[in-house]
Parts: C-alpha cells; sequence; structure tokens
C-alpha cells in the first residue's frame, strides 16, 4: 500500500502542533481526529503539543476576577450542605460505609475496593475487632496512610505508605471530617513510619461522627482549631462493626 | 501567583476532593483563565461563564471513573479554557466584524492583537516563564506574532492572512516553521 502522511511521523508531529494550535480546520481537522482516535502515539503528540503551547495561555497576565465569582460557583456546586448531601445519588461504596460527603469521592473507588474485604470479612465472621479505619490518598492519588483506632480504645495507630516531607518547625496534624466537611483537630501525627499517638477522648466520642479522615502540616506545638492549608493526606472513614440489621 | 508545581499540587489536592485547595486555585488562577478566555471571546460576561463551567467540571469530573482525563498542570487548565471558549465562539456569529463604523460614521478596525497588550510583551520574568520568552525571541517578529494570534485569539489561516495582510501562502508557512522552531527551543532533547 502506498504510504501516506498518517505513515510520516514528520508530518504527523506538524499536523499535531497545527491541530493543537487550532489552524488545522473543516475535513482536515476532522480525518486528523479520527487517526487520533486509532492511534495512542498521535493522540500523545497532541497532548504533548497541548502542554507545551498551553504555557502561552499561563503566561497571560490575570484579569480581575469579580468579587462574586467564587460566591457564585461555590453556590452552583455545593448549595447548602443538607442540600447537597440529599442530591447526590449514592455509589455502592458511600452506602456501604454510610453518609459520606462528597470530597470523599476522589478517592471513593480506591477505598472502596480496599475496604470492601475488611467489611465483608466482619460481615462472615467477626474476626476483626470493631474499629476505625482510614486510608489516606496523597495528593497523587496513591494510598499514603493508613489510620485505625480500636473503636473503645485511646490510642491511634498510623503507618505511612508514602511519606511527605515536613518542614522543619512544622508537624503533620490529624482531622477529622464531618458530613458537612466541617475539620476538627485530633491530634498531631509524630514522625516515623509506624507510630501510634494517643487520645484526649475515647476513640467512639473523636471518630464516631467522622465521615473522613485528613492530614495537614501545621506548626509544631501548636493546637489548630482550623486547617492552616491543604490536606496532604485525605480519605473515608471507615467503620468496621455490625451494624444493627445487616 | 503561585508557581506551576504550586497549582499542579492544587490540582492534585482537587481530585481529592480538597474544598480548601480548589478554593485557593480558584484565587491563583481564576484570572488568568478569564483572561484566556475572554481574548478569545471578546466578551467578559461570556468568558466569566466559560470559566465558572471549567472549574464546576473539574470539581465534578474529578473521580476516577470521569470520562475526561483531569487537568493535571495548569497549562492543560488553561487549554481546555481556551477550546471551550473556541466552541463558544464558534456557536455564535462573530459579533464584532474586524471593519465596521462608530457612532458617528468613522470607520473604525477592531484588531484584538492591537486591542490589549501583547502576550509577548506581557510574559513575566518569572521562572516559570523564562524558557517560554527565550523562545518566542528566537521567532521572528511576524511569524511570531502569527502564532501567537492563531493560539490566543483563536484565528485561522485565512483570517490571519486577512489581519496581517500576507499571503496564505506565507502565513501557512510562518505558522509551520514557528511550531516546530518553538518545539525544538522547548524541549531540545525531544
Amino acid at each position: 500500500m502506498k504510504p501516506t502522511w498518517k505513515d510520516h511521523p514528520q508530518a504527523l508531529e506538524r499536523l499535531a502542533g497545527e491541530y493543537a494550535l487550532g489552524t488545522l480546520q473543516g475535513a482536515a481537522r476532522r480525518r486528523f481526529e479520527s487517526v487520533m482516535r486509532q492511534r495512542p502515539d498521535v493522540a500523545a503528540a497532541v497532548h504533548a503539543w497541548h502542554e507545551r503551547l498551553g504555557r502561552l495561555l499561563a503566561a497571560q497576565a490575570p484579569l480581575p476576577v469579580s468579587e462574586d465569582a467564587w460566591p457564585r460557583l461555590e453556590a452552583r456546586l455545593f448549595g447548602s450542605p443538607a442540600r447537597q448531601v440529599a442530591d447526590e445519588p449514592k455509589p455502592w461504596y458511600r452506602r456501604r460505609l454510610g453518609a459520606i460527603p462528597a470530597g470523599a469521592l476522589a478517592m471513593g473507588v480506591f477505598l472502596g475496593v480496599m475496604l470492601a474485604p475488611l467489611l465483608e470479612a466482619t460481615r462472615r465472621d467477626s474476626q476483626l475487632p470493631e474499629s476505625y479505619v482510614g486510608v489516606l490518598a496523597d495528593p497523587a492519588g496513591t494510598p499514603g496512610l493508613i489510620v485505625s483506632s480500636l473503636r473503645r480504645g485511646s490510642t491511634v495507630d498510623l503507618k505511612v505508605l508514602s511519606p511527605i516531607d515536613v518542614p522543619a518547625g512544622k508537624t503533620l496534624f490529624l482531622w477529622t471530617l464531618d458530613q458537612a466537611g466541617v475539620p476538627r483537630p485530633v491530634a498531631p501525627v509524630p514522625q516515623g513510619k509506624f507510630v501510634s499517638l494517643k487520645l484526649s477522648q475515647p476513640a467512639e466520642e473523636i471518630f464516631f461522627s467522622a465521615v473522613e479522615l485528613a492530614v495537614s502540616i501545621e506548626s509544631a506545638g501548636v493546637q489548630p482549631s482550623a486547617p492552616s492549608g491543604p490536606y496532604v493526606y485525605r480519605g473515608l472513614c471507615g467503620k468496621l462493626w455490625r451494624l444493627p440489621g445487616t | 501567583m503561585a508557581t506551576h508545581q504550586e497549582i499542579e499540587t492544587l490540582l492534585a489536592r482537587v481530585a481529592l476532593g480538597d474544598r480548601v485547595a480548589f478554593r485557593r486555585l480558584h484565587q491563583e488562577v481564576a484570572g488568568v483563565l478569564l483572561a484566556t478566555a475572554a481574548r478569545v471571546l471578546q466578551d467578559r460576561s461570556l468568558a466569566e461563564d466559560v470559566v465558572q463551567d471549567v472549574f464546576a467540571s473539574l470539581w465534578q469530573q474529578r473521580t476516577p471513573a470521569a470520562a475526561d482525563p483531569p487537568a493535571r498542570s495548569f497549562a492543560w487548565l488553561c487549554v481546555i479554557v481556551r477550546n471551550r471558549a473556541l466552541d463558544q465562539l464558534r456557536r455564535r456569529p462573530r459579533e464584532v466584524s474586524i471593519h465596521g463604523e462608530d457612532a458617528d460614521g468613522d470607520e473604525v478596525t477592531y484588531d484584538a492583537a492591537s486591542d490589549a497588550p501583547g502576550i509577548f510583551e506581557q510574559i513575566s520574568a518569572e521562572q516559570d516563564h523564562q524558557l517560554l520568552q527565550t523562545c518566542l525571541q528566537q521567532l521572528e517578529a511576524e511569524p511570531r506574532q502569527a502564532l501567537l494570534m492563531a493560539y490566543l485569539d483563536g484565528l485561522t489561516h485565512a483570517e490571519l492572512a486577512e489581519r496581517l495582510k500576507r499571503p496564505l501562502g506565507t502565513i501557512k508557512a510562518w505558522i509551520r516553521r514557528s511550531l516546530m522552531s518553538l518545539k525544538l527551543c522547548m524541549e531540545p532533547a525531544s
């Protein structure tokens, strides 16, 4: 068969650039899109061009944003917390773990996979002690931290799967998040791969209302009332015990 | 303004459902995204709608099962906004012709490239933009202008030829050469 432009890497690269730039138009654009759908190498070349040219856009001077832009977005996405919980369809892992706020959805699938066997084991033979367990993800979306505590215990065990660099004078800090996403401080997390921390109250009182667990970086020696920055680990708080009627 | 790396971290945290990071991301990048959309649409109100839609999608489609791949970089987020703005532009007729008359009946020319400061002049000396600035500098002035107008204003070859008063073939050659030069300069090892 006679070679065409599809067989020439240089031609494909040039067309990928023109496609991302937007100057490839009409039938030629549609033909190229058809090839792109079938050829991962061509799709990757277009992606690389988008990243390359996108830097031009990112370098633009910002325009002033309307003061009501964020409140409008917030109202559109979250409304009131009660409405949010009522309106969102609950996938299987959320039904299984109880009421989970929207903020946990990103890790829902992963945690569902991780926790489901544990929950099933609990249902079958009750071999596991009643516990709170969280598998928290790091910012890359991979398992970063396992948090567990006996339901009526007074300590929390933490196993670090993906370490996070903590600057000098700072510490990791554990939070619970309730259905509305409101954080409540638990305690600073000692450094180490496998550590324990002593709770100021019984675990049941601290974790019962928690639907998520999260960890932020805070100043050492300070008792924060709210996270001072984004979370570095976050995930669902699972309750491993038999519920009435199950 | 946060660095591109900080914005990538925020995007990753948004993917985890971190509302604090989502708000911070909005604070950090909404202005640039608005500039991106407004440049294409030449309409601030429509541009604001596009940016709102992109932010809403970013939050709603952050699950691993979402159909579209998530934005992983600031550049990619800008591309999403630009493409949404171009879609919007193509759905409506061009409301402002290049040539027209003002209220007094005098002929006026609207030229996106001259209405707002040029991107090349805008690029700051921030570390994130140094390579881009260097690479754009290596292009000749007219081809560079054609490339930037094509990308930032969403102009076609024909529209560029009309605006820059150059033959279509020249415009096409400028774009082709500029793209390849930019690629070689930005990623010499690739």
